[in-house]
């Protein structure tokens, strides 16, 4: 088929006027839109940020705040004194957000390039004047990176070294696998608390010598109880110690009823001596008879004091005085 | 290759280049355009860029709509949002489009243009113009470089500003809420050299793609065979000059 010619349109001219103009209206708005965008239409204030070092900054970046840009870098320069001199425009709409106090810093990440932002903690403070020239804190994660990595292997080789073969954790493993077995065994968890099964069989037997122990202890405590009972049947029974000594201070009573009488009687005789001191003679007879009698008393309260103190331990004073 | 080859292929570089700052100078000057040569250009227009205008279009925008996506979902996987519009408007508007137009043109109608002048002089009209005292360069080529460089102008124009629309659709969807950040990267990548730069190249690509096809037609002789052999060389020339000028564009921006 033979190739067919368009036929040429009429209203040529316009079409083609038409489509250039479409291509001048669309160029002329986006050229607007450009320059609109950045900022050629709005008034800007300077701000120069110093830095020891200008690496990563490159010319239309941004100054953000809070995330949002609010400035460009217009022009880097190295100042007289080696320092890097960052000049940002900022438009006058966005320069409200920047205050003397603020902080500016720059970040270096790992992807893209450095980032400058602006910290203003303060909103109220006096505004940044046009022409500003500030310090740049820098913070860098390429040159974190190194120490990281420099930690990061400490880390990995403890952890290396722990976890190898003949390691700690290797060996506490085992350790711990030893135990659960000793206390899946006969022992249980006195194998696993002693470590193996001979002594805690060596504990077991300890533990049935002292029952038999405390069977022994019971029988010597029964033994010790029976002669408890008959200490207390000598002592205080009838017949025993306590019944001896009560007996005995009767007999005492009685012995020193018979010596109140002896002594009332010597005094009848001695009141008789005095008055009949005159029939001396006849007297002296009966004296030798009564101091006899006296004598046998005596002799009869030392005996009965000397045996109370031989049943009765009491502190007693075994004198009697005489009048 | 034959040293003879080398000299023939340097002469024929030559005569483009020769071809070329004559037709721009021509280009340059009111005379060149009288009511036969208007006549001409917009004839070339029509058939350049009018009867492809819409096909075009349509071609960029769907290149323009995949090229797009895939860079902003790329960049959202990899956590390089911030940068995928950024990207998208070097790759695309700065690079991809102007330069595909200009090899829509050059293959379409630069091979066109080519066959056309190599037929002129096979049939002998050009020495008939010239016997009738007119100049063929003046009333035949000139206005049709004009037209080649208008309509890759205008193509461009208008595949860009899709591409542009389109990449604000496929980052931020219909929300009005992106225009600030979407302006304010139209700020970074489209600095005054940028837009020098894009302007430039569009318009060298135009010349290009007109003069070399035409220099190239001079090349046949009246001898018909001479025909295919002349515009074969044109397009290979035409398609190596355009590659060239894209890589010298790339090195200059960001080598």
């Amino acid at each position: 088929m033979e190739p067919r010619f368009t036929p040429i349109p009429k209203n040529l001219q316009f079409r083609m006027g038409l489509l250039l103009g479409l291509t001048v209206v669309v160029v002329a708005v986006f050229v607007i839109y450009v320059l609109y965008a950045r900022g050629v239409f709005e008034a800007s204030q300077r701000l120069t940020l110093v830095s020891d070092n200008a690496e990563g900054v490159g010319i239309g970046m941004d100054l953000t705040f809070s995330g949002f840009p609010v400035g460009r870098v217009y022009r880097i320069a190295l100042a007289e004194d080696g320092r890097a001199r960052i000049d940002i425009r900022v438009p006058l709409k966005d320069a409200r957000w920047l205050k003397q106090s603020t902080i500016f810093t720059m970040e270096r990440g790992i992807v893209g390039s450095a980032k400058l932002r602006a910290i203003t903690a303060n909103l109220q403070d006096a505004p940044l004047p046009d022409g500003a020239e500030r310090n740049v804190l820098r913070g860098d994660t390429t040159e974190e990176i190194p120490r990281l990595v420099a930690t990061l292997r400490g880390v990995l080789e403890n952890a290396e070294e722990m976890t190898k073969q003949g390691g700690s954790i290797q060996a506490s493993l085992a350790n711990l696998r030893a135990v659960s077995e000793r206390l899946a065994g006969k022992s249980g968890a006195l194998a696993a608390v002693l470590g193996s099964e001979d002594d805690a069989r060596k504990v077991i037997a300890t533990i049935d010598r002292a029952n038999a122990l405390l069977g022994s202890i019971a029988g010597v405590s029964k033994r010790l109880d029976d002669l408890l009972v008959k200490t207390d049947k000598r002592v205080y029974g009838e017949g025993g110690v306590m019944d001896g000594t009560q007996r005995a201070v009767a007999q005492a009573n009685a012995i020193l009823g018979d010596v109140k009488e002896s002594l009332k009687r010597v005094d009848a005789i001695l009141a008789d001596a005095q008055v009949v001191s005159a029939n001396a003679k006849s007297a002296s007879g009966d004296l030798a008879a009564l101091r006899a009698e006296v004598d046998v008393s005596v002799r009869k309260i030392g005996g009965l004091v000397d045996e109370i103190n031989r049943k009765w331990p009491f502190e007693r004073k075994t004198e009697i005085k005489l009048p | 290759m034959t040293l003879a080859d080398a000299q023939a292929w340097l002469r024929a570089w030559a005569r483009a280049g020769q071809f070329a700052l004559m037709a721009a100078a021509a280009g340059f000057s009111r005379s060149t355009y009288t009511a036969q040569t208007r006549a001409v250009l917009l004839k070339q227009m029509y058939f350049t860029a009018w009867e492809v205008a819409v096909g075009f279009t349509l071609f960029a925008s769907l290149l323009s709509l995949v090229v797009v996506g895939i860079t902003i979902n790329a960049a959202r996987v990899y956590g390089l949002a911030p940068y995928a519009l950024e990207l998208v408007f070097r790759v695309l508007v700065l690079e991809m489009l102007p330069f595909g137009t200009a090899l829509f043109i050059a293959i379409r109608s630069g091979s066109a243009l080519s066959t056309e002048v190599a037929l002129m002089h096979v049939t002998g009209e050009l020495r008939r113009m010239h016997a009738e005292g007119l100049d063929p360069f003046e009333q035949e080529f000139v206005p049709r470089v004009v037209a080649a460089a208008l309509s890759v102008l205008a193509l461009t124009v208008l595949s860009c500003g899709m591409a542009m629309v389109l990449a604000y659709v496929g980052m931020y969807g219909f929300s009005p809420w992106g225009f600030a950040e979407y302006t304010h990267t139209v700020a970074r990548v489209f600095s005054e050299p940028a837009l020098a730069g894009l302007a430039l190249k569009c318009i060298v690509f135009g010349v290009v793609v007109a003069v070399i096809p035409i220099a190239a037609g001079l090349d046949a002789t009246s001898n018909v065979k001479s025909a295919p052999v002349a515009v074969m060389g044109g397009m290979v020339r035409l398609v190596l000059a355009l590659g060239l000028l894209e890589v010298l564009s790339l090195a200059v921006k960001y080598v």
